[in-house]
C-alpha cells in the first residue's frame, strides 16, 4: 500500500511539468498583433512598415479615448527579417504575424522585383498564407498603411474586406494570396498579377485622426488597376476596362456591372449574376491557338434610356450589345498583355494541358509565342430577368 | 509468466491501416510532387498495387510451416549463427528507423508549431508513450488502436470534405507528362515508405492473432484502405495546393489543413488535424520499436522482452537526437540511403528466407 502511494506520488511529480502549459507560450498581452505589413525599398535597403492593432482602442465598449486605433512602426534593414526584429527596439511587445490581413508592396520595390521579400512570409512558421497581397500604386507601402479609415477601425481590415467585396461584386480587382502568387511567379505558363492600391487625397491628412472625423473622408485608399508582373517584377498596369476583361477571362468574375448603350441612344446597365469562363487551347500547324468561352447570366439592373423592355426581342438585342462590350474588354486585356509579352491569363498553362509535347519545346520562349498567339472569344450573355418592374417609367416622360 | 497475448483479426486490420498510413501521410505528397509533379498520384496508385503484391510475399513468409513470429522464423530458416547476425542487423534497422521517425515528430513540432521549445521535450514525451505502450503489450496496443481509429477516420473525412471547394481538377493535367524514369523512381520511393515497411508487421502476424486465416484477409484489406487514404491525401494536395506548392512544402498535409476555411468561421483548425498524423505516426513508431525489442529478445534468448524495453527506449530517444544533424541531412538520407536500406531488409530478406526455406525443404 505504502509502495503504491510512493509510486503515485512520483507519477504526480513527473506530471507536474505538463501543468505549466506550452513551453514557449505567449499570452495575448505579450503580443502586438500585426494586421498589415508594407515593404518598400529605400537606397537598396528594405523599409518595413507594420500596422499594429491597439486593442484598447478597437474594443470600444467603454468608448475610445480618441487615439488612433492602430499604430505603425517602420524600420529599415538589409533583409526583411532583420528589419522586423530590429523593430523590437521601438515596439513594446513582440510582433505577432499570424493574423496578418494584408501585405502591401511599394511600387518601386515591385518594379525592382519582390521575390526576395515573399520567401520570409512563406518560410516563417507564424506566417499563414491567407492574407492578400496588393501593390501600392504611385505611392509607397508606408504611406498606404498610414491612412486611417472609417467604419472598419483597423485600416488593414478595411483593405482586406474591400478587396474581397470588390473582387466579388465589381470585378476589376483580384484577391491574390501568397500561394497563388508564388505559383504564378514560378510557373512558366502564367504570370502573376496583383491589385493596385492608391491614395486618393493628401497622404499627410489621411494619417491624422481628423481624416475620419468628417462624413466625407478627405483622404481615402482605393483599389485601382491590376498590376502585371513578369516573374516577380512589375511591368505595367491594366486600366479598369482591361481589368474587367482580365477577371472575366480568368474566371474570377462573380458579379459585376456591364454598361451598354440602348438601341436608340442612352445608357443601360446589366448586372452579371453568374459567369463562367474557360480557356481552351490547341496547337494547329505548329502554332498555339486559344478560344476563350465565356458564359454569363445577367439581369437588367438600370435603364437610363427609352427602350421597350417587355419584348424578348429587346432583351436579345441587349444581350448582343452586352456580349460586344464584354468581348471588347476581354480583347483589350489580351491586347495589353500581348503587347507586354506577359501571359497573365494562363494561356500557357492551357496549352501545356492541351499539348504537352508542344509545350516542352516552347515553354522557354513562351512569352514570345504568347504575344503572337491567336485568341478567339466566344461570349454568350443570357439575360434572365429585368428586375421588379416592367417597362421603365422613362418611356412615359415627354422629353 | 503471462499467458500468450492474442489480438483479433479485426484489431490487426486496424493496426495495419494506421501503421501503413504512418509517416507518409505527412511527407509523401511533397516527395512525390517534387519527383513526378502532377503525376505523383499515379505513383501512389501504382504503389498500392505493388504493395498488395508485396503483402502476398510477406504473408507467405509469415505462413512458413510452424507459423513462427518473424525473428524466430529468421533463426529457424537461416540457422543459429547466420540467423543471429541477420537479427542483429534487423534490430539495428528497426532502432535507427524508429529514431528517424521520432526525429520527424520533433522536427515537425519545432518547425510548425512550437518553434523555441527544445526538441528533446517532444521526443522524450512521445517516446514515453511508445515505451509505455510496448511495455503494456500488443493487446493493449491493439485495443488503443480500436479506440483511436474512429478519431482518425473522422479527422481525415473532415479534412477531405472541407478542402473540396478549393479543388482545381485541372491541376492534375496534363496526365502522364513525367518521364518514365521519374515515375518509376517515384513509385519505388513510395513503395519503400508505404508497403515495404509492413514486413515488420510479421512480428505479430500470424503468430499473435487468434484467427490467422481471417488475418490474411485483414492484411490485404488494411493495405488497400491505407493506400486509398494516402492516394486521397496526395490528390487533394496536388489539386488544392498545386504540384509546385506541394513540392515546396516540408509538410504538405499540414499546409493542406491550413487551407480549411468554411465561411471564414471554421478555420485555423490545422492543429486539430495534426492529431490525425500523431495517431498514425504513433503506431508506426510502436512497431519499429517493437521490432527492435523482439529482435533483442530473440538474439539473447530472453524469456520476456519487457526488461529491455526501458533501456532500449532511452537509447532510442538519444539516437533520435543525433540521427540527423539537420533537416537537409534527413532529406538527403531519404533520397539516397533509405531505399536501398529498407529494400535490403524488407524486400531481399523475405525473398532469401523463402528461397532458403525452399532449398532446405528439398534436401
Amino acid at each position: 500500500m505504502a509502495r503504491k502511494a510512493i509510486w503515485l506520488f512520483v507519477l504526480l511529480l513527473i506530471l507536474t511539468p505538463l501543468l505549466s502549459g506550452c513551453w514557449n507560450r505567449r499570452e495575448l498581452n505579450d503580443l502586438a498583433i500585426v494586421a498589415a505589413v508594407g515593404i518598400d525599398t529605400v537606397k537598396g535597403k528594405y523599409l518595413v512598415t507594420v500596422q499594429v492593432v491597439d486593442p484598447g482602442e478597437v474594443a470600444s465598449r467603454r468608448g475610445s479615448i480618441g487615439l488612433s486605433p492602430v499604430t505603425t512602426y517602420h524600420e529599415t534593414g538589409d533583409t526583411v527579417f532583420e528589419a522586423i526584429r530590429k523593430m523590437t527596439t521601438v515596439t513594446p511587445r513582440k510582433l505577432y504575424f499570424s493574423h496578418l490581413r494584408i501585405f502591401v508592396i511599394g511600387e518601386e520595390l515591385a518594379r525592382k522585383g519582390m521575390g526576395e521579400v515573399l520567401d520570409l512570409m512563406s518560410r516563417d512558421q507564424e506566417g499563414r498564407t491567407d492574407f492578400y497581397i496588393v501593390v501600392a500604386k504611385d505611392t509607397t507601402a508606408q504611406q498606404v498603411l498610414n491612412i486611417l479609415t472609417p467604419i472598419e477601425k483597423i485600416p488593414a481590415s478595411k483593405l482586406y474586406a474591400s478587396l474581397e467585396v470588390s473582387a466579388k461584386s465589381w470585378a476589376p480587382t483580384v484577391a491574390v494570396q501568397l500561394d497563388e502568387l508564388i505559383t504564378n511567379i514560378v510557373s512558366p505558363g502564367i504570370q502573376a498579377t496583383l491589385t493596385g492600391i492608391m491614395i486618393d487625397g493628401d497622404p499627410e491628412m489621411g494619417s491624422k485622426r481628423k481624416n475620419i472625423e468628417t462624413p466625407e473622408t478627405p483622404t481615402h485608399i482605393q483599389y485601382k488597376g491590376i498590376a502585371i508582373f513578369r516573374e516577380d517584377k512589375l511591368v505595367g498596369w491594366m486600366n479598369e476596362e482591361e481589368s474587367k476583361g482580365f477577371s472575366n477571362i480568368t474566371d474570377r468574375l462573380h458579379s459585376t456591372v456591364v454598361e451598354t448603350t440602348c438601341p436608340k441612344g442612352g445608357k443601360l446597365a446589366i448586372e452579371v449574376i453568374r459567369s463562367k469562363a474557360a480557356i481552351k487551347a490547341k496547337v494547329k500547324n505548329g502554332q498555339p491557338e486559344a478560344e476563350v468561352v465565356m458564359y454569363t447570366e445577367a439581369n437588367v439592373a438600370d435603364v437610363e434610356c427609352k427602350v421597350k423592355l417587355t419584348t424578348s426581342q429587346t432583351l436579345y438585342e441587349i444581350e448582343k450589345a452586352a456580349e460586344a462590350v464584354m468581348q471588347k474588354h476581354a480583347e483589350r486585356a489580351v491586347l495589353k498583355a500581348q503587347k507586354m509579352k506577359c501571359d497573365v491569363f494562363g494561356f500557357g498553362d492551357a496549352v501545356h494541358r492541351a499539348a504537352p509535347g508542344y509545350w516542352r519545346g516552347n515553354k522557354e520562349h513562351w512569352d514570345e509565342q504568347f504575344s503572337k498567339m491567336k485568341i478567339r472569344f466566344n461570349v454568350d450573355v443570357k439575360i434572365r430577368r429585368i428586375g421588379t418592374i416592367g417597362e421603365s417609367f422613362l418611356n412615359d416622360l415627354k422629353e | 509468466m503471462r499467458t500468450k497475448e492474442k489480438i483479433s483479426a479485426r484489431q490487426f486490420t486496424i493496426l495495419v491501416i494506421l501503421y501503413t498510413i504512418g509517416t507518409p501521410i505527412l511527407i509523401i505528397p511533397a516527395a512525390l510532387a517534387s519527383i513526378a509533379k502532377q503525376d505523383g498520384w499515379i505513383a501512389s496508385a501504382l504503389g498500392l498495387l505493388i504493395g498488395l503484391a508485396l503483402t502476398k510475399l510477406y504473408v507467405s513468409v509469415g505462413r512458413l510451416p510452424g507459423q513462427r513470429p518473424l525473428f524466430a522464423t529468421i533463426e529457424h530458416v537461416l540457422g543459429k549463427w547466420l540467423g543471429k547476425v541477420v537479427i542483429a542487423a534487423l534490430v539495428f534497422f528497426c532502432l535507427v528507423t524508429a529514431s528517424e521517425v521520432l526525429f520527424y515528430v520533433g522536427n515537425f513540432m519545432t518547425t510548425q508549431i512550437m518553434q523555441s521549445t527544445p526538441v528533446q521535450a517532444f521526443n522524450i514525451m512521445f517516446a514515453l508513450v511508445v515505451v509505455m505502450a510496448i511495455y503494456m503489450g500488443i493487446e493493449t496496443l491493439a485495443r488503443s488502436a480500436e479506440l483511436l481509429f474512429p478519431v482518425f477516420v473522422l479527422l481525415i473525412v473532415i479534412l477531405a470534405l472541407f478542402v473540396t471547394p478549393q479543388i482545381h481538377i485541372e491541376r492534375l493535367q496534363p496526365v502522364m507528362e513525367t518521364s518514365m524514369k521519374s515515375l518509376v523512381w517515384a513509385t519505388m520511393y513510395y513503395t519503400s515508405v508505404f508497403s515495404m515497411t509492413s514486413f515488420l508487421l510479421l512480428s505479430v502476424f500470424p503468430s499473435d492473432i487468434d484467427q490467422p486465416q481471417a488475418a490474411v484477409k485483414g492484411f490485404y484489406q488494411g493495405i488497400t484502405i491505407a493506400g486509398i487514404a494516402l492516394l486521397l491525401i496526395i490528390v487533394l494536395c496536388i489539386t488544392v495546393l498545386g504540384p509546385d506548392m506541394t513540392a515546396r512544402q516540408t509538410y504538405p498535409s499540414y499546409a493542406l489543413a491550413k487551407k480549411i476555411n468554411v465561411g471564414h468561421f471554421l478555420q485555423r483548425i490545422e492543429i486539430v488535424m495534426a492529431i490525425m498524423w500523431f495517431i498514425t505516426i504513433f503506431y508506426r513508431l510502436c512497431f519499429y520499436f517493437y521490432g527492435a525489442v523482439l529482435g533483442l529478445q530473440q538474439l539473447f534468448n530472453l524469456k520476456e522482452y519487457r526488461p529491455v524495453v526501458l533501456p532500449l527506449g532511452m537509447l532510442f530517444v538519444a539516437l533520435s537526437l543525433v540521427v540527423h544533424p539537420n533537416v537537409m541531412h534527413s532529406s538527403e538520407y531519404e533520397e539516397n540511403a533509405w531505399v536501398p536500406f529498407i529494400a535490403t531488409f524488407c524486400f531481399f530478406l523475405p525473398l532469401v528466407l523463402l528461397g532458403v526455406h525452399a532449398i532446405r525443404k528439398k534436401k
